[in-house]
């Protein structure tokens, strides 16, 4: 009997810690992407597309910053107990609405951005479901970002246990077929959670 | 005991199918469920109207007529053939993005004038484009340079661009007359500007 309730004490306590994902959330911070074109950034060459242009329209390398931080579950379980206590995978996707026609987006972050949430924990001495890294797609080079409103997005990055001030970049390619001028658009970031 | 082992895998299922149910959801990241969320922030692009040309090869452009010619006699008149001339050796190129849908045109002139008794004559004789995406047309009859601009190529679709180097955009023909063999001023030039 007492081998029995320490196991069903021991598929509770794994269920609860590990099995479950808990709710998080995402914050995003920074303001407004702003993507500013100049002589310098536009094409020189007659006779070639934008595009080709060598100096790319870029943002500054944390034009956004995201934390995806685990909810509070009460006073006892704070979001540092809850990251410190449960660490998942997470990926990140991204997707624009409203994008400018002609203009290829792109967006990238870089081989462990951003800092662990909370800083050290035991966990990173013995990390049995691998270390709370953030891992980016395509070798941290730029990935064109889709444009639609169905919510297909494409994974720029992922990372294990809570993290905090992911700096995003992103850049811009137009055709000489975009709109002269300055259009706004949506940029949409979707964190999906699994186990490992 | 039977019971309790029946327990044991009643609680196995119960976690192995909740497992499994989470992790069908990260291929679809527009359905997150309990674990994941979605943020948004704003973007703005900015871009600014482009109007470049330049003639190719560039930047070695320099095209020579005339010159001495080798079969040169003191006491004969000087042949023709050295005086006149063609050249066929240029491409115009061009990358436009309008402004608020404007039309342009490539105009030509001369730098400075051309001496009286001379004349030079500019044709496009060919339209090309390789790697570029455009629908301007050209002036195809020759005109006759002079140091005020005259339209080449006019644009009917606002932005677009020819492709680059020898072989895209606009084949030039030069044709120059010079019976009395006049020397072009020093720092002489044509030049295309679009407008």
């Amino acid at each position: 009997m007492k081998n029995t309730l320490l196991f069903l004490a021991f598929l509770i306590c794994t269920h609860l810690g590990y099995a479950q994902i808990l709710p998080g959330t995402i914050t995003v911070s920074q303001g407004t992407v702003f993507l500013q074109q100049d002589t310098a950034t536009a094409i020189s060459e007659a006779g070639l597309d934008d595009t080709e242009s060598n100096m790319k329209i870029e943002t500054p390398v944390d034009a956004t910053l995201m934390d995806f931080i685990l909810d509070e579950t009460n006073f006892l379980l704070t979001s540092e107990v809850n990251c410190t206590a449960n660490i998942f995978l997470y990926k990140v996707y991204i997707h624009t609405t409203g994008a400018p026609q002609n203009t290829v987006l792109e967006a990238r972050t870089f081989e462990n951005s951003g800092q662990r949430f909370p800083l050290s924990i035991l966990y990173d001495s013995a990390p049995v479901l691998g270390a709370r890294d953030l891992l980016p797609a395509n070798g941290a080079n730029y990935i064109p970002i889709p444009n639609n409103n169905s919510g297909e997005a494409t994974k720029i990055f992922e990372f294990k246990g809570c993290r905090e001030q992911i700096p995003i970049q992103f850049r811009a390619l137009p055709s000489v077929f975009a709109t002269v001028g300055t259009q706004g658009f949506q940029i949409h970031y979707t964190v999906t959670a699994t186990l490992i | 005991m039977k019971k309790i082992k029946q327990l044991h895998f009643g609680l196995i299922m119960l976690m192995t199918f909740s497992m499994a149910s989470q992790e069908t959801l990260a291929g679809d990241p527009n359905a997150f469920l309990l674990g994941g969320d979605q943020g948004q922030n704003t973007g703005a692009l900015t871009l600014i109207p482009i109007a470049i040309v330049d003639v190719e090869p560039d930047p070695n452009n320099t095209i020579t007529f005339g010159g001495i010619g080798t079969d040169l006699e003191a006491g004969m008149p000087i042949l023709s053939g050295a005086l006149n001339g063609v050249n066929e050796e240029l491409w115009l190129n061009f990358t436009h993005r309008a402004f608020n849908g404007e039309h342009r045109r490539i105009y030509v002139r001369s730098n400075l004038p051309i001496p009286n008794g001379m004349t030079m004559t500019l044709q496009v004789i060919n339209s090309v484009t390789v790697q570029g995406n455009h629908s301007a047309l050209h002036h195809a009859t020759p005109i006759e340079l002079t140091n005020v601009n005259q339209p080449v190529v006019h644009h009917h679709n606002e932005s677009g661009y020819t492709g680059n180097g020898v072989g895209h955009g606009y084949h030039l023909r030069y044709t120059i007359e010079n019976p009395n063999a006049l020397t072009l001023p020093n720092g002489f030039e044509i030049i295309y500007t679009m407008e």
